[in-house]
C-alpha cells in the first residue's frame, strides 16, 4: 500500500480493489463504453446489471484487459492496468475470472485444470499446487471429481470447477461474467451458493449477472448500465426496490 | 354414364409395389448378366499367368516385406516427421501478427502445393546437388525424405492451422486470465487440443505419403534402398510378368487399408463425443 495514493485522491481510490475512471471503449466505430466511472472497494460485492449490449461484459473484460480500453484508466489493486509498461500477466494472477462458457481445459483432468497455472505461472511445486487445488475443490463441493475430465461433468459442476480453478491462484478479487447464464435452471442454484459462500468469506467480487435474487441477497452495491453508461447505482434494496431512473424502472419491470 | 363409377385398374397395369420389385430384380439381373459376361469373356488363363503367377509371387518374399515394405514405411515416417515439424512452423507463421511471416508461409504453401511432388523430388534430388556441387546428405533417401517432407509440410500446414483455429477462443482467454503468456497458452492449452482435432486428417496425410514414397524412384535407388513400387517394378521387368506389381500393390493395401479404417473409426468417435 503506497502512501502517495491516499494523500491527494478521494478515499475510494485508496482502498479500491478496482478503480475505473473515464473508460471509453470503441469496437471500430461503435462506442460501447462511453466514459465509465466505476469502483469496487476491497471486500465489496458489486453486481452489474443491464440489458444486452449495455457494455457490462465489456467493462468487466477491460478490468483484466481481455479487452483493450480505448481510453481512460483502470487501477486494480494499486496497479494501473492501462499503463503500457504494466505486466498484465502478473496482474491477471491477482484477478480470478469466471466465464459464462466455463472454458475448462478439456484435455486436462479437473485436478490438472486447477494446478497447471499454479505450476507454470506461480511456479508452485506440484505437491503444493495439488494441495491448494484439492482444498478449493473441497470448497466448491467437488473433491471426488478431481481425476475426471470436464466433458463428464454437468454444467453446474463445470462452473464450480471453473470457480475453484480461479480461486487456486489465490486472487485478490474475482470477476464473474454472467456465470449462470449458460446453465440449465436447476443447476444455477449450486453455483450461486458457491458464490454466496465466497462473498460471506469476504472476497472482493464483481459480478455481471441477470440473477436479481442473487444481487438482492449478496451484493453490497448494484450498478445498472445501459447503452454504455452507468445509469444508476445503489444498494440492492434501493436500486431494485426503489429505482430512481426511468430507464432502470423499465429494465427492472421487464426482468423482475 | 352411371353416377357411381369406380375405375378398376387396367388388368395389365402393375401396382406401385410390384413396379419397385421389378426394378430391383432388373438391377440384380444386370449384375448377374454383367458378372457372367465378364467370367465368360475373360481369358482367365492369361490373366492368371500375367498377374497371379504363384511361383513368381512367392519369389518376391521375404525381401518384399523385410526390405521393400520396411523401406516404404521408413521413408513415410521420415517424410511425415519432417512434414509435421514444417507444417507446425508454417501454421504458426500463418497465424502470426507479423505480416512478412504470413506472406512467406503463404508463398511456401502455395508453391509446394502447386507443383507435382515428382518435380519437387527431382529438383531436390538432382537440381540442388548439381547447383551446389555436393552430394545430398543421406543420398537418394535423404533427398527423397527432404523433398517429400517439404511437400507434406505444405499440405499439413493448412490442416494444423485449421485445427488451431478450431480450438475455442475461450480456452485462450481462460489461460490468459490465469496469468499464462500467449506462448504458454498456445503450447499447453491450444496445441494439445488442436492435435486431438486433426488426428483424422493427419492420418489421411500418412496414407497419402505412403503412396507418394513410390515417387522416390526418380532419384534412383541403390538395391538395398528400394521401396515397394521400385522393388515390384524391377522384378516385374526382370521376369517380364506383372505379378510382382500385384504383390507390391497388395502390400500397399495391407498398410493403407487398416489406416483408412482407423481414420473412419476416429472420425466416428470424434463426432460421437461432441
Amino acid at each position: 500500500m503506497t502512501t502517495d495514493l491516499t494523500a491527494d485522491v478521494s478515499p475510494s481510490r485508496a482502498d479500491a480493489a478496482i478503480d475505473v475512471r473515464q473508460l471509453h471503449k470503441y469496437f471500430g466505430d461503435l462506442e460501447v463504453l462511453k466514459g465509465i466511472d466505476f469502483h469496487v472497494a476491497r471486500g465489496e460485492v458489486v453486481c452489474v446489471i443491464g440489458p444486452s449490449g449495455s457494455g457490462k461484459s465489456t467493462l468487466l473484460r477491460c478490468v483484466n484487459r481481455l479487452e483493450e480500453p480505448t481510453s481512460g484508466t483502470i487501477v486494480v489493486e494499486g496497479e494501473d492496468v492501462t499503463d503500457r509498461d504494466c505486466d498484465v500477466d502478473l496482474v491477471r494472477t491477482k484477478i480470478g475470472m469466471v466465464f459464462q462458457q466455463f472454458n475448462l481445459f478439456g484435455h486436462l483432468t479437473v485436478l490438472r485444470n486447477l494446478t497447471i497455472a499454479q505450476v507454470r505461472v506461480l511456479k508452485r511445486s506440484k505437491l503444493e499446487a495439488e494441495q491448494v487445488a484439492m482444498a478449493n475443490l473441497e470448497r466448491v463441493g467437488l473433491s471426488e471429481k478431481a481425476h475426471v475430465y470436464p466433458a463428464q461433468l454437468s454444467g453446474g459442476q463445470k462452473q464450480r470447477v471453473a470457480i475453484a480453478r480461479a480461486l487456486s491462484m489465490n486472487p485478490a478479487m474475482m470477476l464473474f461474467d454472467e456465470p449462470t447464464s449458460a446453465l440449465d435452471p436447476e443447476l444455477v442454484g449450486e453455483v450461486l451458493q458457491v458464490m454466496r459462500d465466497l462473498a460471506t468469506e469476504g472476497m472482493t467480487m464483481m459480478v455481471v449477472t441477470h440473477e436479481m435474487g442473487f444481487a438482492r441477497e449478496v451484493a453490497d452495491r448494484v450498478v445498472f448500465m445501459d447503452d454504455g453508461i452507468v445509469v444508476e447505482e445503489n444498494t440492492p434494496a434501493e436500486l431494485l426496490g426503489n429505482p430512481r431512473n426511468e430507464r432502470t424502472r423499465r429494465f427492472l419491470s421487464m426482468v423482475l | 354414364m352411371s353416377a357411381t363409377t369406380t375405375v378398376a385398374p387396367p388388368p395389365h397395369r402393375l401396382s406401385r409395389r410390384q413396379r419397385q420389385l421389378l426394378f430391383r430384380l432388373s438391377l440384380y439381373a444386370l449384375l448377374v448378366i454383367g458378372a457372367a459376361a465378364l467370367i465368360i469373356v475373360a481369358d482367365w488363363g492369361k490373366i492368371g499367368r500375367s498377374f497371379f503367377n504363384l511361383d513368381i509371387a512367392s519369389s518376391t518374399f521375404p525381401l518384399i516385406v523385410t526390405r521393400a515394405a520396411k523401406n516404404t514405411i521408413i521413408y513415410t515416417l521420415g517424410s511425415f516427421g519432417l512434414g509435421l515439424f514444417l507444417g507446425l512452423a508454417l501454421a504458426l507463421m500463418k497465424l502470426s501478427p507479423i505480416a512478412p511471416y504470413r506472406w512467406m508461409a503463404t508463398a511456401y504453401i502455395e508453391f509446394f502445393r502447386g507443383l507435382p511432388a515428382i518435380l519437387t523430388l527431382f529438383l531436390v534430388g538432382f537440381g540442388v546437388p548439381i547447383a551446389f556441387g555436393w552430394r545430398f546428405p543421406g543420398g537418394t533417401i535423404g533427398a527423397g525424405i527432404v523433398g517429400l517432407g517439404a511437400v507434406a509440410g505444405a499440405y499439413m500446414a493448412e490442416t494444423i492451422r485449421a485445427g488451431i483455429e478450431a480450438v475455442d477462443k475461450g480456452q485462450v482467454e481462460a489461460a490468459r486470465s490465469l496469468g499464462m503468456t500467449q506462448s504458454r497458452a498456445m503450447v499447453s492449452i491450444v496445441l494439445p487440443q488442436a492435435f486431438r482435432i486433426i488426428i483424422p486428417p493427419l492420418t489421411n496425410e500418412i496414407v497419402l505419403l505412403i503412396k507418394d514414397t513410390s515417387l522416390f524412384f526418380v532419384i534412383g535407388f541403390q538395391v538395398k534402398e528400394k521401396d515397394l513400387f521400385t522393388f515390384g517394378r524391377d522384378i516385374a521387368n526382370d521376369q517380364f510378368n506383372s505379378t510382382p506389381l500385384i504383390v507390391a500393390g497388395l502390400m500397399y493395401l495391407a498398410i493403407t487399408l487398416p489406416l483408412t479404417r482407423l481414420v473412419a473409426q476416429l472420425e466416428k468417435r470424434n463426432r460421437a463425443s461432441k
